[in-house]
């Protein structure tokens, strides 16, 4: 099932077929003295240890993870390796280079230690021979093999001819957990050093010899064209080399190719271009949201039926039902995308910050028209990925203009670039319906989003969207298709609406509006039932029960323990605060990302007395997601995580008029910057099981713990996103109607209720 | 084309630029300086900050023909070990993540203690809130700059 979406996004999982493909015996060639047991190791004679990383780093930190799963196994001091990005390059035939769906650990984690651990057997092999003694009493300890008994040692290096001409183990022995040496312990980033020193090279610093600099006028409507263009005024401005037409990539256009990317900007600036705006002249964001609203009205795809919800509803003694909307998101990543493209007669060799080396490798020898060997594409550092830049549509207009202009040549987007003619993550309406029977007891749930196709993905096989469990099969929505709450109804379909925007992964993709929408409405049915939030949620979920979703087993259990432990360090049962002229409020929220991450948040927030003024205090997470690798890299994502999400709550929102999008820069898509940012709590919960993927899991329930949050402090219960878009004026809500007066109140820490003024 | 010096980390660099080339363009293309970013190229996001006479200025805003005569100093020459209490404080705190905005982060950072050597909170938000870090790494640009200044008054 490979050409779903959910399995495209999430082939991290698997590992027993990857560990397969992975650990295969990589031919060292000519190299011999080299001992190379696999493609990620390569010890020389001269004792210098490689390492290679297969992932792209993106800030996710898989240039320090990935080396302390091999270097655990391994047995080597850190301070001895030396890292290396692996490009497309054979001795990487058949592994995985892709970087998506939080999957980088998870992925790699048996693979790596195995790689590990293979060297390890061989290198203590070719010293047990040397020296005449049985393995089983040599160690490996710091790139080094010992043998206690007789106090001999030998360096990796002088074995690594030895080692090199051994058989490769099948099973080689792996450690036992306890003597992990690197995996469990906090880890500094590999590359901070030369990060602070301006050392360390992304795309965008990437030189090549004679290598020009381009930019490129975009037709600013979405799917518009070039009429003609007059290229006069752009070749004055010195420096200005070529003026190329490009058809390839996402937003096509002319590009200007010059000496420096000053000289482009200003080129590509003074271009007369006639425009054809074509077919989507006319496309408004805020009526194709309301679109997709009436679009409510419309039965959807199945994604989940347990029970009969549409009886229980007939049957419910309280029940409530609310409309949540999430806009059109950017990336927008600090650094732009950007691709050097050198193609020669035959061949072609690329430097691109990408998620999706391999993709862009496959896609250039089509355009190209040459062998996938001819290409190799050299994957730099990433100035933020966010699911950007797993689309390579920077790739081939690259190529193209290098192609046409015979040169080597670095295609740089503009900011204004980077946020108008990226992939989107697309928006969402949710409608969730509710109730409680006579006894209280949460009775049913019925849930209907109506959503986008990822366009990044192609055009959908229409065979294929025939089967009216198409969305279901594929997992989606994320979100709702997993809903951990044990409703004896549950209900939940999907309707498709799809614009001309291209809409792409964005992180954590489909469970950010479906995250907030459920996340916000448990909130409502608690507050309906004058029940604690908290609390209903761990009514709804019991322990050791698993929900089985296609190959997805939930361990609702994991849950628990994640919103118990948030319970406990955000204080949560104790008194509320006060603080003068501002209304103080916590809220809560939760998701399981990709079954095998367990969070939930609190989040501290105070309104004060003038529109929008929200400030978010503290955000505290609990979160189980397995054994963790690097607990401090874990602080670092959720750290991140959160603060995207909060951009997405507070501000983040793009807008399309008359064909084209409106914001272009961080003034009009504002993000949080210092003076906004939380302070953030992380717990982590101590976990054998299998490591998760964590870069996606902190970002749903930020939106909904948040306007919680707000609900608490002021009563005024937010539905559409950002925050910030409805300005904190109540809305008159569907559910009001099913309230009758005083029922919204909530608990204080003393147990009286207090009303609110919703 | 004309000709400019400029004064850049100590050195004098002869470079040829349209009067218009913002600094930011000077350092990277002309000078291979790349440790200086650009991500917004209108001053609201702080990644291309230098510093201009020891203080903090955006790079992107600057034009070559207005750098002349100026003492200019970017990540590459802020100390020369790469050991300034900032950049030590920075990877004690782990702040990076994807790390393109950290140069400008530590850049304007590094200005703020030689002007305030202990500020506060508020000081801090002041001055950082001025640039973006899309990773969310403000929590420990925050510990870093309290780091480092308390290690500059430990020496």
């Amino acid at each position: 099932m490979m050409s779903t979406r959910r399995a495209f996004l999430k082939t991290a999982a698997g590992a027993g077929l990857l560990l397969a493909i992975d650990v295969k015996t990589f031919c060292a060639a000519e190299t011999s003295a080299d001992f190379a047991p696999n493609a990620y190791i390569q010890i020389r004679p001269d004792n210098s240890i490689q390492l290679w990383v297969t992932r792209t780093e993106m800030g996710q930190g898989v240039r320090t993870t990935l080396p302390m799963m091999l270097a655990d196994e391994l047995e080597v001091d850190w301070p001895q390796i030396q890292l290396e990005q692996a490009a497309t390059v054979p001795r990487f035939k058949g592994i995985r280079l892709r970087t998506s769906g939080s999957g980088s650990t998870v992925g790699t984690y048996n693979a790596l230690r195995k790689a590990g651990a293979t060297a390890r057997a061989m290198l203590i092999g070719a010293a047990a021979e040397k020296w005449g003694v049985e393995p089983a009493t040599c160690r490996a300890q710091s790139g080094t093999v010992v043998h206690p008994p007789s106090g001999r040692k030998a360096n990796y290096g002088e074995l690594a001819d030895a080692a090199s001409k051994r058989p490769v183990p099948e099973n080689p022995p792996l450690k036992d957990p306890k003597d992990f040496r690197y995996i469990g312990k906090p880890m500094k980033r590999t590359d901070g050093q030369a990060i602070l020193t301006g050392k360390a090279t992304y795309g965008l610093d990437t030189r090549v010899p004679d290598m020009l600099y381009a930019v490129v006028r975009r037709c600013p409507y979405l799917k518009g064209s070039v009429i003609s263009y007059d290229r006069t005024k752009a070749m004055t401005v010195s420096g200005v080399r070529y003026v190329v037409p490009i058809e390839s990539g996402l937003a096509t256009g002319i590009a200007v190719a010059a000496d420096n990317t000053w000289s482009a900007m200003k080129g590509a600036e003074l271009l007369e271009v006639n425009w054809n705006p074509g077919p989507n002249r006319n496309f408004d964001s805020d009526r194709f949201l309301r679109e997709m609203e009436d679009a409510l009205s419309e039965s959807g795809y199945f994604v989940r039926g347990d029970g009969d919800a549409g009886k229980a509803a007939a049957s419910a003694d309280r029940k409530l039902e609310a409309v949540y909307e999430f806009p059109f998101q950017a990336h927008a990543p600090l650094e732009v995308m950007n691709c050097i493209a050198h193609v020669r007669a035959g061949s072609c060799e690329i430097w691109v910050p990408t998620q999706a080396p391999t993709t862009a490798q496959e896609d250039i020898a089509k355009q190209l028209r040459v062998p996938v060997d001819a290409v190799k594409v050299n994957v730099t550092l990433t100035g933020g990925g966010f699911g950007r830049r797993l689309f390579v549509d920077y790739v081939p207009e690259a190529v193209e203009v290098s192609k046409a202009i015979g040169k080597p040549v670095q295609v740089v987007w503009t900011r204004s670039d980077d946020m108008r003619f990226g992939f989107f993550q697309p928006p969402s309406i949710v409608r969730i319906a509710g109730g409680f029977d006579n006894a209280g007891k949460p009775l049913y749930w019925n849930q209907r989003s109506v959503g986008c196709d990822l366009s990044m993905f192609g055009p959908l096989d229409e065979k294929a969207m025939a089967d009216p469990r198409h969305y279901s099969n594929d997992g989606s929505p994320w979100g709702s298709f997993d809903n951990p709450y044990n409703f004896p109804n549950l209900q939940a379909d999907f309707v498709r609406r799809n614009s001309p925007v291209p809409t792409g992964p964005w992180r954590a993709v489909e469970y950010p509006a479906q995250v907030f929408a459920r996340e916000s409405f448990i909130d409502e049915m608690a507050h309906a039932a004058g029940r604690d939030p908290l609390e209903l949620r761990l009514e709804l979920l019991q322990p050791g029960d698993i929900l089985k979703l296609g190959d997805a087993k939930v361990d609702r259990g994991r849950l628990i323990g994640a919103l118990k432990l948030v319970a406990e360090k955000s204080n949560w049962h104790q008194a509320a605060v006060t603080m003068p002229g501002r209304d103080w409020g916590h809220g809560v929220a939760c998701n399981i990302y990709s079954d095998d991450c367990f969070m939930a948040q609190v989040a501290e927030v105070s309104v004060g007395k003038s529109a929008g003024d929200i400030r978010v205090h503290r955000m505290v997470c609990a979160l189980d997601c397995g054994r963790v690798i690097n607990p401090l890299g874990l602080e670092g994502q959720t750290e991140s995580g959160l603060t995207w999400g909060l951009t997405a709550t507070l501000h983040g929102r793009i807008d399309f008029r008359n064909g084209t999008a409106v914001q272009e820069n961080y003034g009009d898509y504002e993000v949080i910057r210092m003076h906004e940012a939380p302070v953030i709590e992380t717990h982590i919960i101590p976990s054998e099981l299998p490591p998760g993927g964590f870069g996606e899991t902190a970002v749903p329930p930020v939106a909904p713990a948040v306007a919680n949050a707000i609900f608490a402090a002021t009563g005024k219960r937010i539905r559409r996103l950002p925050i910030t878009s409805e300005k904190l004026r109540p809305e008159k809500a569907l559910c009001e109607r099913f309230l009758e007066p005083g029922i919204i109140r909530r608990k204080s820490a003393s147990g009286k209720s207090a009303q609110d003024n919703g | 084309m004309p000709k400019y010096a400029l004064r850049v980390n100590g050195q004098v660099h002869q470079v040829e630029a349209d009067p218009e080339m913002p600094l930011l363009w000077v350092l990277r293309d002309l000078l291979q300086l790349t440790g200086t970013k650009y991500g917004c190229g209108i001053g609201i996001c702080g990644a291309c900050t230098v510093h201009e006479d020891g203080r903090a200025a955006r790079s992107c805003e600057i034009t070559v023909a207005n750098a002349v005569g100026r003492e200019y100093v970017t990540i590459e020459g802020l100390s020369a070990a790469g050991n300034h209490p900032c950049q030590r404080a920075w990877i004690e705190e782990d702040v990076s993540q994807c790390g393109y905005c950290q140069a400008g982060m530590a850049m304007t950072a590094a200005a703020l203690l030689a002007e305030k050597p202990h500020p506060t909170d508020a000081e801090i938000d002041v001055v950082m809130s001025e640039l973006v870090c899309r990773c969310g790494t403000y929590q420990r640009i925050r510990k870093a700059i309290h780091r480092a200044a308390s290690e500059a008054k430990a020496t």
